[in-house]
C-alpha cells in the first residue's frame, strides 16, 4: 500500500518529539516543580493587578477623552476666508475635495480675507467627501490662508454614505466656526 | 464489477486502496481567523491533528499600492505607504523617505535625523509589544495582551501629540519630519522608557519563562541558517536562527553609526537554535536595545531645523535605486524607477512578511495544528505588508 | 564592484554578454542575456568570491517595447548587494515573455516569481507552482502593465460599478442644487448633542 496512501510515519512529528533523552522519575518531578514555580511567579504578577492597580478604562460616553490639539480629525473650512486657489484639491492623494469657483467681475465690491489676501474668485461649491478622505493633513499644510484646518471632533459617524459628503457652504456647517479649536 | 470515479474495481483490495486515498482532511484556516494576524488563508491537509501540507493563499488585502503609486506625486505617496504595514508605519515612511532622498541627494538636518530615530525606535517598541501581547493570546494566555497594549497606548499617545494621528502618521516627509518635538515631550518620553524598562522584565517573567509557554514554543518550527538564507528571511526571523545580521549595523542609515547598541541572536537556550522561543526572545531583547538607543538620542538631540531643502515641485532625476531599511518585521526594500517626472515610473516594495509567509509550506509538515498557530505567530506577519 | 561581477560572468558563463551599467544617480546594474540567466545566477551563487546566497526581490518593470526583470541579489556573508537585470523584448503589446525560473537555486524565488507573473506577465519555465498569487486565479490581464484596462465583469459581478466610482462629484452636485432650490437648506447634520450647542451659540450671537 505504500505509494498510494500517505504513511503516517512519513510526516510524524519531527519537531516536538520528546524522545531525545530518557525521562526519569527525578526529571519528571523536576519538570513539575519548574512548572509550579514559573506559574506561581506569573500568578503573583497578575494577582497584583487585582488589588494594587487602578483601572485604566475610560468610561465612554460619560467621560470623553481630550485629544491633543493637533490631532487630525474632522476637517473644517472657513469658506469666508477661502481664495479658491485649488491647492488643497491638487495635493489631495485620494481626490476627495471638489471645488467649483467662478471669477468675480471687475465691478463687484472688493473682498479680502482676514489676513489681507484679496479674493479674486467666488466659491460656488466646496465639498469634501469625508468618507474618502484619508485624514493625512496634506491639504491643510498647503492652504495659504489657513482656512482649511483639522478639528478635534471625532464623533461624526452617519448612517448613509451620501451624508458623509460635507458641503461647506451650507448654513449648518458654517455654524461650527465657534467650535474650531486652534 | 463496480465503478468508482470512472475506474472499474475488480476485487476488494483495490476498493480498500481507493477508500484509503481520502485519508487526509482538507481544512481552511480561513481568511477570518483570530490567529492568522489578518486575512491569510492557509489550506491545510491534515490527518487528525498532524499537518501533511499547508498552502497559503494571499491577496485578500491586495489594494494595488504599486499601481496607485504611479499616478500620485512623491509627497502624496507617504500616506499610502504607511497603510501597508499599519502596525509599524514609521518604519515604512522612513524607508520611503530614505529612498527618495538618496535619489535627490538632499541632506537631512541633524535634528530631523534624531527625531526620526526616536520615532522609529518608539515604533519598534510598539510593534514588538503588540507581537508580545498577540503571541501570548494566540497561545491562550489572555492577561499579557492588555498589559502590552497599555504600554503601547502610551506610545500611541506620544505619536498623536507629535504627528496628529495614532496609527497612520504621515509624519516622516521627504527631507525631514513634519512637526517639531518639544522639550516637555522629550522629558515625558524619557520618564516613559525608564518605567518601561522595569515593566518589560515583569512581562518576560510572566510569559517567556513560563514552562507552559516554553513547552509550546521550544523546538517548534526550527529554521536553520541555510534555510533562512535560501528563503530570504530577514529581521528577527533571521536573527533567531543565530545569524548576526542587522541592517542598522551592517549598512547604517541615518545616525545609527554613532549610536551604541548590541544585536541579539537566538542561542537555543530553551530548545534548538532557530525555534519559536528564540524568535520571541530576540524581539523581547530588541525592545531593551531600543530603550538604550532612545536614551542616547534623548541625551544627544541637537537644535536646528527639521526640514531640509526640497524643491516645491518634486521631480526625481532619471534612474533607479534599491534601498533597504530595518523595520520591526524585517528588511524593507524600495525599488524606485524614475523617468524624471512628478510621479514614480515604478515603485516596488519588498516586504519581509511576504518572504516569511513563503516559509510556511516548508515548516508545516509534521506539526500539530496547535504548533502551526505558534509558527504563524512567531514570524509576526501583517497582511497589509504581505498583500500591499 | 559591478565591473568585477561583469568580468566574472563573462568568464564563467559562455555567451553571457554581461555589461555593467554604472549610474550617477541611484544604483547601477549588471545586465545579462536572457537565455543565460540561470547559468549566471548559478555561477554567482556558487562562487567563493561573491557568494550571493540571498535573492531579495524580483521586480518587473514594464516599458513600451520590453519588460525588464530585476533580480536583487545579496550576499549576507560578504555584505554586498547588486541588481542583476534581464531585458525581455515584447513582440506584441500583449505578449507574455518567457524566462527560466531560479527556484532551484533560491527558495524565495517561488513566491517572488509568482508575483511577477501575476502583476507584470512574465512566464517562468520549470516553476513548481505557476499560478497567480495576489489576484484571483481566473483574473485576466496583468495589472502593472502600462496599457492595462480592468475587465468589465468577473464571475458575473461588475468590477467597477458606476455608482461606487469616485467621478468627481458631478452627480452629487446636481442633486444638491435640485434639493436646495433657492434657499440653502440643511444638507448635512451632525451628532445630536452638537445641534443643541449650535442653536445655543446662534442664540447668543443674535442676542449680542
Amino acid at each position: 500500500m505504500s505509494g498510494i496512501t500517505p504513511d503516517i510515519s512519513d510526516f510524524a512529528t519531527k519537531d516536538n518529539q520528546i524522545g531525545h533523552e530518557e525521562l526519569t522519575f527525578g526529571k519528571w518531578l523536576g519538570n513539575i516543580g519548574h512548572a509550579v514555580r514559573t506559574c506561581f511567579k506569573g500568578l503573583m504578577i497578575t494577582g497584583r493587578y487585582i488589588v494594587a492597580v487602578k483601572p485604566v478604562t475610560i468610561e465612554y460616553p460619560e467621560v470623553r477623552e481630550e485629544l491633543p490639539s493637533n490631532s487630525r480629525s474632522r476637517l473644517f473650512n472657513d469658506v469666508d476666508n477661502c481664495i479658491s486657489c485649488l491647492q488643497c484639491a491638487a495635493s489631495c492623494p485620494v481626490d476627495c475635495i471638489y471645488i467649483t469657483a467662478t471669477r468675480r467681475d471687475k465691478e463687484a465690491p472688493k473682498l479680502k480675507t482676514d489676513d489681507g489676501t484679496p479674493i479674486k474668485l467666488d466659491l460656488n461649491q466646496y465639498t469634501i467627501d469625508t468618507a474618502l478622505c484619508c485624514y493625512c493633513g496634506l491639504c491643510t499644510t498647503v492652504c495659504p490662508t489657513e482656512c482649511l484646518t483639522h478639528t478635534v471632533d471625532y464623533e461624526f459617524a452617519q448612517y448613509t454614505l451620501s451624508e458623509m459628503k460635507y458641503d461647506y457652504l451650507a448654513e449648518d456647517i458654517r455654524a461650527w466656526k465657534h467650535r474650531v479649536v486652534k | 464489477m463496480i465503478e468508482i470515479n470512472g475506474k472499474e474495481i475488480s476485487d476488494l483490495t483495490d476498493l480498500q486502496d481507493e477508500k484509503m486515498k481520502s485519508d487526509l482532511l482538507t481544512l481552511n484556516m480561513g481568511p477570518q481567523h483570530p490567529a492568522t494576524h489578518g486575512v491569510l488563508r492557509v489550506e491545510i491537509k491534515t490527518d487528525s491533528e498532524v499537518i501533511a501540507e499547508a498552502k497559503p493563499y494571499l491577496g485578500y488585502l491586495h489594494r494595488c499600492f504599486e499601481k496607485h503609486a504611479e499616478s500620485i506625486d512623491y509627497r502624496g505617496i507617504v500616506p499610502f505607504v504607511d497603510r501597508m504595514d499599519y502596525l509599524g508605519a514609521m518604519g515604512m515612511e522612513w524607508g520611503y523617505a530614505v529612498t527618495v532622498e538618496e535619489m535627490l541627494g538632499t541632506e537631512v538636518p541633524r535634528r530631523a535625523q534624531y527625531i526620526r530615530t526616536i520615532v522609529g525606535e518608539l515604533q519598534r517598541i510598539a510593534s514588538h509589544l503588540l507581537f508580545y501581547g498577540v503571541y501570548a493570546i494566540d497561545l491562550g494566555a489572555f492577561s499579557p495582551f492588555l498589559y502590552a497594549f497599555e504600554e503601547r497606548e502610551k506610545i500611541l499617545r506620544f505619536f498623536e501629540e507629535m504627528s496628529g494621528a495614532r496609527l497612520l502618521y504621515n509624519y516622516i516627509w521627504i527631507g525631514g519630519v513634519w512637526n517639531d518635538i518639544t522639550d516637555d515631550q522629550l522629558v515625558r518620553i524619557s520618564k516613559f522608557i525608564e518605567n518601561l524598562d522595569e515593566e518589560l522584565k515583569k512581562f518576560h517573567a510572566l510569559v517567556g519563562e513560563n514552562k507552559i509557554f516554553i513547552g509550546r514554543t521550544a523546538n517548534v518550527a526550527t529554521v536553520s541558517e541555510e534555510m533562512a538564507y535560501s528563503f530570504g528571511a530577514t529581521g528577527p526571523v533571521l536573527r533567531g536562527s543565530g545569524v548576526d545580521w542587522d541592517l542598522r549595523k551592517k549598512r547604517p542609515y541615518g545616525i545609527y553609526e554613532e549610536l551604541d547598541f548590541d544585536v541579539h541572536v537566538g542561542k537555543g537556550e530553551k530548545g534548538t537554535v532557530g525555534d519559536c522561543w528564540d524568535r520571541y526572545q530576540v524581539r523581547v531583547l530588541e525592545m531593551h536595545e531600543s530603550i538604550k538607543i532612545l536614551r542616547q538620542c534623548l541625551d544627544g538631540i541637537e537644535e536646528g531645523s527639521i526640514m531640509g531643502k526640497v524643491p516645491k515641485v518634486l521631480k526625481v532625476p532619471e534612474g533607479e535605486i534599491y534601498m533597504r531599511t530595518e523595520c520591526p518585521r524585517g528588511e524593507l526594500g524600495y525599488h524606485l524607477v524614475s523617468d524624471g517626472g512628478k510621479t514614480p515610473y515604478r515603485l516596488k516594495v519588498k516586504s519581509s512578511c511576504f518572504t516569511h509567509v513563503s516559509m510556511l509550506p516548508a515548516l508545516a509538515p509534521g506539526q500539530l495544528i496547535a504548533d502551526f498557530v505558534a509558527t504563524i505567530g512567531s514570524i509576526d506577519i501583517v497582511l497589509g505588508e504581505v498583500d500591499r | 564592484m559591478l565591473n568585477e561581477i561583469a568580468t566574472f560572468l563573462n568568464g564563467a558563463v559562455n555567451g553571457a554578454e554581461a555589461n555593467a551599467h554604472l549610474a550617477e544617480v541611484g544604483h547601477g546594474c549588471v545586465t545579462v542575456d536572457a537565455s543565460k540567466l540561470f547559468g549566471c545566477a548559478k555561477a554567482l551563487k556558487e562562487s567563493q568570491e561573491f557568494d550571493m546566497n540571498v535573492l531579495q526581490v524580483i521586480s518587473g518593470v514594464d516599458f513600451p517595447e520590453r519588460i525588464e526583470v530585476c533580480y536583487m541579489l545579496a550576499s549576507f556573508t560578504k555584505n554586498t548587494e547588486f541588481i542583476l537585470k534581464v531585458k525581455l523584448p515584447k513582440t506584441t503589446p500583449d505578449a507574455v515573455p518567457v524566462i527560466e525560473s531560479v527556484c532551484s537555486l533560491w527558495l524565495s524565488a517561488d513566491f517572488l516569481e509568482r508575483e511577477t507573473y501575476d502583476m507584470v506577465g512574465v512566464r517562468f519555465l520549470n516553476h513548481p507552482d505557476h499560478r497567480r498569487i495576489l489576484c484571483p486565479e481566473d483574473w485576466e490581464g496583468y495589472p502593472l502593465r502600462r496599457d492595462y484596462k480592468v475587465q468589465e465583469t468577473w464571475n458575473g459581478l461588475t468590477v467597477n460599478p458606476e455608482e461606487k466610482v469616485n467621478n468627481g462629484d458631478h452627480f452629487f452636485f446636481k442633486d444638491i442644487i435640485e434639493k436646495m432650490g433657492d434657499e440653502k437648506k440643511k444638507v448635512t447634520f451632525s451628532w445630536k448633542g452638537d445641534d443643541e450647542e449650535d442653536e445655543k451659540a446662534k442664540a447668543k450671537e443674535t442676542q449680542a
